[in-house]
């Protein structure tokens, strides 16, 4: 394959790992802008892991993104204290404090950043979207997919169900976490070169906007956004130097004209229709 | 050098402060963030830098600066509040990250995404006030941006439009009811917001004579540190907390290491969210 093609496939795969991972605190209405934090502990211990310490990829990157998971556990409980605008803003600060943090961090290269990682291929990154669609598929019809759903829809009418609202919300941000370590550790180990600045506000800003419009109420809208808004940049080369604007305005008219996303239940269900009604006849 | 450090550091905070009390106008009015608000800063600055370009002197530079920012918030209102009014606070304020990232790309595109400056006629001019040094820039800085706070203080405190603006921010029904107009409100609370953005954006680079296409991202994250440090809403609490960032980075800059300093703001950002999520001064706008 084309090196070209091969780059575009292996950063939408990375991408739709990022919109799984916000898409999971979604799913209990929990927005977070911080994201790219776990991205970059995930991408930093397993670098250190297998740069510094020698190890195999497979172990450094389940270290990894254990890493993240417990850092999501731990930040996870004060965090999901905070409503609304202060839940946002609390993801937001622990993100940027996470990359502020490996700014400076002399052992993981700091300001110059971290070189030596190698071994991630197309396939793997595939394997591991591959992995977490068909988890999130059972995760959907799973006893803590609904509860998360009905926490997402009401939290009030699910607590007094006998949901554990705060557990359930705990549970996504931690598997949320884990989902962008890998991310991070598959992105590190691809890109060859890591530094802070890889992790900024946009990745985590970017990972919301793939889940919004390609609309929340399934996970698979997280996959499409992921796809399309990989994609777009590369198939707007034909405006040369404004393709980075026209594709700055497409996101604001898109979140405009279309807030519920592009993939919402409804279009799935007329769809399904469509299909078993040609079956049948 | 105590004293130095207290001059520069309320020198960057006053620039800060002018961020952060825009910021929190809106945040107060319509209870939603505008993160598109560092990029106002961005958009000031390059329409600053523009006009030194050609020549024009500085009180034109910032004239410029808050008419053009001003402008694009009122497009932000316009195109990313506007049609979203009745969503939760989520959509609008995703709808201003994407706004953002157009802004950032648009001034890519004009200005390139290396460094742009401030064309410098001569060495400022120092004058020395017993150990302490400050320079003509400095006083410009603080004799702009204290005018426009107490400026703003004023304006929302005794006019009118400060009444009508306290009100919409505590009953936007209720003030509708008693003959404000909503939606008048709501843009010039966007003007004046963007329009203190982009004078800070061009006071700003004449200290730090540099100004980059994603200036914003950390310049909007500054603003919203300084408006939970003040609490949400609180006009003077963001000046406060403006100032006290300033302070902040110009003393760990001389006393720890400059390197830390944004680890250090976010810090206290984080931990004030935990343990102090309602800021210092917890009130409602312009009490």
């Amino acid at each position: 394959m084309n090196v070209y093609y091969e780059g575009v496939l292996a950063s939408m795969g990375i991408n739709i790992l990022l919109a799984l991972s916000a898409y999971a605190m979604l799913a209990t209405d929990r927005l977070s802008l911080g994201n790219a934090g776990f991205m970059a502990i995930g991408a930093y211990v397993s670098s250190f892991l297998t740069v510094e310490l020698g190890w195999n990829l497979y172990p450094a990157l389940a270290a990894g993104a254990c890493a993240a998971a417990v850092t999501g556990a731990l930040v996870g409980l004060p965090v999901l204290r905070l409503q609304g605008i202060y839940f946002v803003m609390g993801t937001l600060a622990f993100g940027e404090v996470v990359r502020t943090f490996f700014q400076n961090f002399e052992p993981t290269g700091g300001a110059y950043g971290m070189r030596g990682m190698s071994g991630t291929s197309l396939e793997m990154i595939a394997a591991f979207v591959a992995v977490f669609v068909l988890l999130f598929l059972a995760f959907e019809v799973s006893r803590a997919g609904r509860a998360a759903y009905a926490v997402r829809d009401d939290d009030q009418a699910a607590r007094s169900i006998g949901i554990n609202v705060t557990g359930a919300r705990l549970l996504a941000l931690v598997s949320g976490a884990l989902i962008a370590g890998i991310a991070g550790a598959l992105f590190a180990h691809y890109a060859l070169y890591i530094e802070s600045g890889n992790f900024n506000f946009l990745v985590s800003a970017n990972a919301v906007l793939f889940v919004i419009l390609g609309g929340m109420q399934t996970f698979w809208g997280a996959v499409l956004g992921a796809v399309i808004f990989t994609l777009l940049p590369e198939a707007l080369r034909f405006l040369a130097d404004w393709r980075l604007s026209a594709y700055g305005a497409l996101l604001v008219a898109l979140m405009v004209l279309r807030p519920e996303g592009l993939l919402t239940r409804t279009f799935l269900i007329r769809l399904w229709r469509a299909r078993s009604g040609r079956d049948a006849a | 050098m105590l004293g130095q450090q207290l001059v520069n550091g309320i020198t960057l905070g006053s620039t800060y402060a002018l961020i952060a009390i825009g910021y929190t106008l809106v945040l107060g009015v319509l209870k939603k963030l505008n993160i598109a608000h560092g990029e106002l800063f961005m958009v000031g600055a390059f329409a600053g830098i523009a006009l030194a370009a050609l020549g024009a002197p500085l009180p034109v530079n910032l004239a410029a600066a808050f008419a053009v920012a001003g402008l694009v918030a009122v497009a932000v209102e316009r195109v990313c509040f506007h049609p979203l009014r009745h969503a939760s606070f989520l959509s609008p304020m995703l709808t201003t990250i994407a706004f953002g990232i157009l802004l950032q790309n648009v001034a890519t595109q004009m200005f390139g995404s290396e460094p742009s400056r401030f064309p410098h006629s001569a060495e400022p001019q120092q004058f020395a006030i017993g150990s302490l040094s400050i320079s003509a820039v400095q006083i410009a800085i603080l004799a702009t941006a204290f005018t426009l706070m107490f400026g703003l203080d004023l304006l929302v405190r005794r006019t009118r439009w400060g009444i009508a603006l306290r009100a919409t921010s505590d009953d936007p029904e209720t003030a509708a009811q008693h003959g404000v107009h909503p939606s008048r409100i709501t843009i010039t609370t966007f003007f004046v917001s963007g329009a203190l953005a982009g004078v800070a954006g061009v006071l700003t680079t004449l200290v730090y004579s540099q100004v980059t296409p994603l200036i914003g991202i950390r310049q909007g994250l500054i603003g919203m540190v300084a408006i939970v440090i003040g609490g949400l809403g609180n006009l003077r609490g963001a000046m406060i907390g403006g100032l006290a960032l300033g302070l902040i980075e110009t003393m760990n800059d001389a006393y720890f290491y400059a390197g830390y300093r944004d680890f250090v703001i976010f810090s206290v950002f984080f931990a004030f969210l935990i343990f102090k999520p309602e800021g210092l001064f917890p009130a409602q706008a312009g009490r």
